[in-house]
């Protein structure tokens, strides 16, 4: 009967929710983490999308053509 | 995957799962997906190395990348930084694949100390791009802020070395080792954009593919600016000399070039290349305006000389013992980085990790590669955009490439007790860079090769065959005669160094396969691994 009275007791403690919903979350983005390392989905989104996305933009960039400057040899 | 029958197969099941296949099972290249070298899933090794590898490789690196940001310059600097060059955002990124390929098929110790090292050179290649962006003036809106005026640029080619006397007040940071030289390894779509780029301004295509890719940054214009001043040389090649000519022009900074002999063995030309280091402290000193400090260089040197020292005992267990836990692209890739970059923290705390891995190596007899059918050593310089073949080779074949020449140019200390004799070393050092001193340096040093042989108890020979170092300046025919006299096994491998157009992966991996069936005539140990179409991967 105790047992149960603190059993319910511990349920009801904040901190003890706090702390289960914390080791929740956790277990869970670890378990997240894992499945994106085994199946290389960091690979993945950085192949297909991230560096396609990356390059359109490097290649739109405005650069300055180095050959205007004239090659100064007095410094 | 075939489902288990017997209980003898539940019970391989779930030794395999508990330990991971064993080196012949396991069929690494059913692994990629095709063309791109994505892994359908990253490798399983067991229990116990799956999960090192995804908390001490993938999260450690992961999360170390983002720290190490924070601590050399913080998010903003580098989001800048990234969104402005394309070496950077396409090579800081597939970082993580870097470290999967170079280390694919490692157990245990071997899987530590190759990963450690493979972290070392993360952590300096972050420091150098955040003191580069950090103090680049085209991210500040071309302000020289403080971080500026205390940078010292150089030619990646220039050792570090040359600049500790103002170490305690200016950083050198190199402007081609992480925008080119480390690109190479990380993702090779980079260079060839850089290549492109310096012949779009009508430089032939038969010029070193380095020199070519370090000139195209600059056409580019994707060099930062965060130096008052640069400091060039010659090195490895007179191949710099040109691309240095590009770099001066689109620089526009006061410049110092030391350039350093291609044959250096005469005792005079020593005299003049410590001379090159003297006039290079002068110039360092009027740049600057703080005066050369002599202890600060010995300091910094006997350091260094400590790096060495335990290099000297890495050798000794790799050529005198089968307990080596390094694997070979880790072993060069880290060598080359620690001598041309000069000291730093991190080499200390991975050379103490090593220490303690290698001697646990050899007190327990751990063997690392128990497969190893040929130990090879590597000759001349290495396809940079392949440099993980070495892993490869192993895994298919059992040719554990133990050491490569690399790695062996800088077999010296160098002298603190006196300013002379202290010069006259670092002149010596800075002669023996890589490539310079077994490449370009007199057939001499060339055919150390087979000294080295007999001391790492080498049965074969890896030949590089930079075709645009001409094969090693023209030598590959009596290296021909040499192999033919002594009756030893050469594979030549021949590549364009940053360029993988020319030569492609694949293309390597045929040339081995074929020396392996028809004159070895081997079985290979993974035959999943012997063809495979990863072309367009990093
Ligand atoms: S690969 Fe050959 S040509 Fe290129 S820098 Fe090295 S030694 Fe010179």
């Amino acid at each position: 009967m105790r047992h149960t009275s603190t059993r319910r007791a511990a349920r009801h403690c904040p901190l003890l929710r706090l702390l289960r919903v914390l080791l929740t979350v956790a277990a869970a983005l670890y378990a997240l983490l894992f499945v994106v390392f085994f199946f290389d989905l960091d690979g993945k989104l950085l192949y297909y999308v991230v560096e396609p996305l990356l390059c359109r933009h490097y290649d739109r960039m405005e650069r300055r053509n180095p050959l205007d400057m004239p090659y100064r040899t007095d410094r | 995957m075939k489902l288990p029958k017997t209980k003898a197969d539940v019970k391989k099941l779930l030794r395999d799962f508990w330990h991971g296949k064993p080196h012949g099972e396991r069929r690494l290249g059913d692994l990629y997906a095709d063309k791109t070298g994505l892994y359908k899933h990253r490798e399983w090794r067991g229990v116990r190395d799956t999960f090192y590898y995804f908390h001490m490789v993938w999260l450690y690196n992961y999360a170390h990348m983002v720290t190490d940001i924070m601590q050399d310059g913080g998010m903003v600097n580098f989001a800048k930084g990234l969104w402005r060059y394309r070496w950077m955002g396409q090579t800081y990124l597939p970082v993580l694949h870097w470290f999967d390929r170079g280390l694919e098929g490692l157990r245990g110790e071997a899987l530590r100390a190759s990963a450690w090292h493979y972290r070392a050179m993360v952590c300096v290649s972050i420091k150098q791009l955040m003191d580069m962006f950090n103090a680049d003036a085209k991210l500040h809106g071309g302000a020289h802020n403080d971080a500026w005026q205390h940078n010292i640029a150089h030619k990646e080619t220039v050792w570090g070395g040359v600049f500790y006397p103002w170490s305690d007040q200016y950083t050198n940071v190199p402007m081609e080792m992480v925008p080119f030289f480390i690109t190479c390894h990380v993702n090779n779509h980079t260079a060839p954009h850089y290549i492109d780029a310096v012949q779009s301004i009508g430089l032939p295509g038969d010029p070193c593919t380095m020199c070519q890719a370090e000139a195209g940054l600059f056409v580019q214009d994707d060099i930062p600016d965060y130096a008052p001043f640069v400091v060039t040389s010659n090195e490895a090649c007179d191949g710099s000399v040109a691309s240095t000519a590009i770099e001066d022009w689109f620089l526009d900074l006061p410049l110092f070039a030391m350039p350093q002999p291609m044959r250096f063995d005469d005792p005079l030309v020593q005299e003049h290349c410590a001379n090159e280091i003297r006039e290079l402290w002068k110039f360092v000193e009027e740049q600057t305006g703080v005066p050369f400090n002599e202890q600060l260089l010995c300091e910094k040197l006997e350091r260094q000389n400590a790096l060495q020292r335990f290099e000297w005992e890495k050798w000794d267990v790799a050529a005198k013992t089968p307990y080596y836990p390094i694997n070979s692209v880790a072993q060069a890739l880290y060598r080359v980085y620690q001598t041309q970059y000069g000291d730093h923290d991190i080499w200390h705390r991975t050379d103490r990790k090593i220490s303690r891995i290698m001697a646990k190596c050899v007190e327990r007899k751990i063997e690392s590669f128990p497969l190893t059918r040929h130990r090879a050593i590597a000759w001349s310089c290495a396809p940079l955009y392949y440099s993980n073949w070495t892993t490869w080779a192993y895994n298919c074949w059992g040719l554990n490439v133990v050491i490569n020449m690399d790695s062996l140019m800088f077999d010296m200390t160098i002298r603190t007790d006196n300013l002379d004799d202290c010069v006259l070393d670092m002149a010596r050092y800075h002669e023996w860079a890589p490539m310079r001193r077994m490449t370009v340096g007199g057939m001499q040093h060339i055919f150390e090769l087979w000294d080295y042989m007999e001391r790492f108890r080498c049965d074969m020979v890896i030949m590089y065959d930079q075709l645009h170092c001409k094969s090693m300046q023209g030598v590959s025919g009596l290296f021909e005669d040499e192999f033919r006299k002594r009756d030893i096994h050469a594979i030549w491998i021949p590549h364009a160094l940053a360029d993988k157009r020319t030569v492609s992966r694949s293309e390597i991996r045929r040339i081995v396969n074929d020396y392996m069936t028809t004159v070895m005539k081997e079985e290979p140990l993974d035959p999943s691994l012997l063809e495979y179409d990863d072309d367009m991967g990093w």
